[in-house]
């Protein structure tokens, strides 16, 4: 499929990768139902068929193809039919009267197979399926959260900005920090840019938003995607390479977010560390205080009570909720994300609604939920944060149904060349 | 006014003291809802004193990251930071407070406070949609704090009520939440 890897001979092995709400299940292993099912006479096959469809419709299962052609030795085709699911306590004089009747008129011989019980959500689970028995397989659209199908250009956009949240990440002088880059995706334009300030030895303030000397490179690299179109993806600048970077330590703060006092341990005290000030959240900050500028006085506080983050409380035991699996539910949401984003960039902005996020190393829990909070539509990142990553690696906080926001989330993998050149702490 | 659930622990601490910690936060509460903020407040106590206090700032600040905790956490690290203190040090008087706060932290909340590596805190109402101590995730467990809920939850839970009816009256009306719905 061209939705993971893309074709491009210049784009190379960039790569991205949907990490979805659930953990991924191997194709192999996908949850099954026992159907009823019986060989037919292939002159008779549209008469059962249209029987069927009006008797024993497969309601829940119209990704399972009705008919299965199996191709025997000679050119001979023999055809098989799904009658109807097994009963419940799988005593088959239990099956639907109109089925047992169909089955007697034909002089059917039934026969129990397995059909994968949910729609295939890639090629490979779809192959797998087919395995089984058929289906039918419906790659998402484009317009459903952008899992899939992202165009050639969009695809450069998202490896650029990668690139440039990665190449934050180790521009440092010291460490190689996280770092975010929040981005409008319709006019391409970098909101808001941060790196780490968990130990931060600046000079410089550190409760100021956009630091100016990223403000410089950020308008250069919108500058560079937009008028040129196509960026350079192969190389990181000179001071990336590995020697140097190999000299550095990585002190990413989502990688370990509870040590951040051994980390800062050697700090001095006029210097400014705070533990929670992870790059996600400077960035949701420096995005806010651009909120503030460009619309000053825009109260909008008609907005917050209508959405309100805190609009559920009870005094009552905390509960799960039942998780709703409402596929229309999510598609819903999607629809209205594709309203918001149609707005364009002069809108004024509610929070980070239709923004994305770039970040070097996957969220730790506590930027994660910040980032729903401020209502960002989607979170691409290009390492995975095996000891405290909160999409996929440790908790899957994209997955929990109960939040009011749901961003899409992605990993963009990185040619081996630039991959090498950064260090990967596995604290 | 049903208390915060078998999840949470009895609440251990002087039952006066934890009331009158919980009024503060109340009174934080309070103050959010005067200028139109989500009614949340908190206070941070060290060895029996208020060091801190915070509410909601999230419409002033258009950062919905601008909890009550998170205003609390900073008013204090500043402090910290002015007094010259070094993280070694900060992290020690961490492990020394309380949070008494009038809602169940949020999942970054909570969060947020397992990483400093804060005691105990006291919630009052839970927090169904966003609870990060036991309501949707539990954070408080694994490397967290004992948290305990239901402190004057009926408070909390009457000052959202408040928030709503005085809330914009174009705005769909969000849930009102269950506790006060039974009550009233
Ligand atoms: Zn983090």
């Amino acid at each position: 499929m061209c939705s993971k890897q893309m074709g491009s001979d210049d784009i190379g092995q960039w790569r991205i990768e949907y990490i979805p709400d659930k953990p991924p299940v191997p194709p192999d292993q996908q949850p099954t139902v026992d159907v009823v099912a019986s060989p037919i006479d292939p002159k008779f096959a549209n008469a059962i068929v249209r029987r069927l469809n009006q008797v024993a419709p497969l309601e829940n299962l119209r990704h399972v193809k009705r008919v299965q052609k199996k191709c025997l030795e000679g050119g001979k085709a023999e055809l098989s039919v799904v009658l109807c699911i097994v009963p419940d306590n799988g005593d088959l004089r239990g099956m639907p009267p109109d089925v047992q009747e169909l089955i007697s008129s034909y002089q059917l011989s039934t026969f129990t197979t397995k059909v994968c019980k949910y729609a295939a959500l890639s090629k490979e689970e779809w192959e797998a399926q087919c395995k089984l028995w058929p289906t039918s397989y419906h790659p998402p659209t484009y317009n459903i959260s952008g899992i899939t199908g992202f165009s050639e250009d969009d695809s450069r956009s998202v490896f650029s900005f990668m690139k440039y949240a990665v190449e934050l990440a180790t521009s440092g002088n010291e460490w190689v920090v996280n770092a975010a880059v929040i981005v409008d995706p319709i006019s391409s334009q970098v909101i808001a840019s941060a790196c780490d300030q968990v130990c931060h030895s600046h000079g410089s303030p550190a409760r100021t938003s956009a630091e100016p000397r990223c403000y410089g490179q950020v308008a250069a690299i919108s500058a560079k995607s937009d008028v040129n179109g196509r960026t350079d993806y192969d190389s990181l600048p000179q001071n990336a390479s590995s020697n140097y970077l190999e000299q550095k330590g990585a002190v990413v703060s989502c990688l370990s977010p509870w040590s951040w006092a051994k980390k800062c341990a050697h700090q001095s005290s006029s210097s400014l560390w705070h533990p929670l000030r992870h790059a996600a959240m400077v960035a949701i900050e420096s995005s806010a205080e651009r909120d503030r500028q460009l619309f000053p006085g825009s109260g909008r506080s008609e907005d917050m009570v209508s959405e309100m983050d805190c609009a559920q409380y009870s005094a009552g035991s905390p509960a799960k909720r039942q998780k709703t699996e409402d596929l229309r539910f999510q598609v819903e949401i999607d629809e209205k994300r594709d309203v918001h984003s149609l707005q364009g960039p002069l809108e004024k902005p509610y929070l980070c609604t239709g923004y994305d996020i770039y970040l070097a190393w996957e969220p730790c829990v506590m930027c994660a939920m910040a980032l729903v909070h401020q209502r960002i539509r989607r979170i691409f990142y290009a390492f995975p944060n095996a000891s405290a990553g909160a999409l996929g690696s440790v908790q899957r906080l994209q997955g929990e149904k109960s939040l009011n926001h749901h961003y899409a989330v992605f990993r963009v993998f990185m040619p081996q060349d630039t991959l090498r050149s950064v260090p990967i702490p596995l604290s | 006014m049903a208390s915060s659930g078998e999840q949470q622990e009895r609440c251990p601490a002087a039952a006066a003291d934890s009331l009158s910690f919980m009024e503060l936060a109340v009174q934080q509460a309070k103050l959010a809802l005067e200028s139109l903020e989500v009614p949340v407040g908190c206070v941070i106590v060290e060895d029996g004193k208020v060091i801190a206090s915070g509410r909601n700032r999230t419409n002033e600040t258009r950062n919905a990251t601008r909890h009550a905790e998170m205003e609390a956490i900073d008013v204090i690290l500043d402090h910290w930071h002015r007094s010259g203190l070094s993280a070694t040090e900060v992290a020690e008087i961490f492990s020394r407070c309380i949070l008494y706060v009038t809602c169940e932290p949020c999942i970054m909340c909570a969060s947020a406070l397992s990483i400093l590596g804060i005691k105990e805190v006291y919630y009052g109402c839970a927090n169904d949609k966003f609870g990060g101590c036991g309501s949707i995730l539990s954070l408080h467990i694994a490397r967290g704090f004992k948290c305990y809920g239901g402190i004057m939850a009926s408070e909390a839970v009457s000052l959202f009520r408040d928030f709503y009816e005085q809330g914009n009256p174009n705005a769909p009306k969000p849930h009102r939440p269950r506790a006060a719905q039974a009550s009233s």
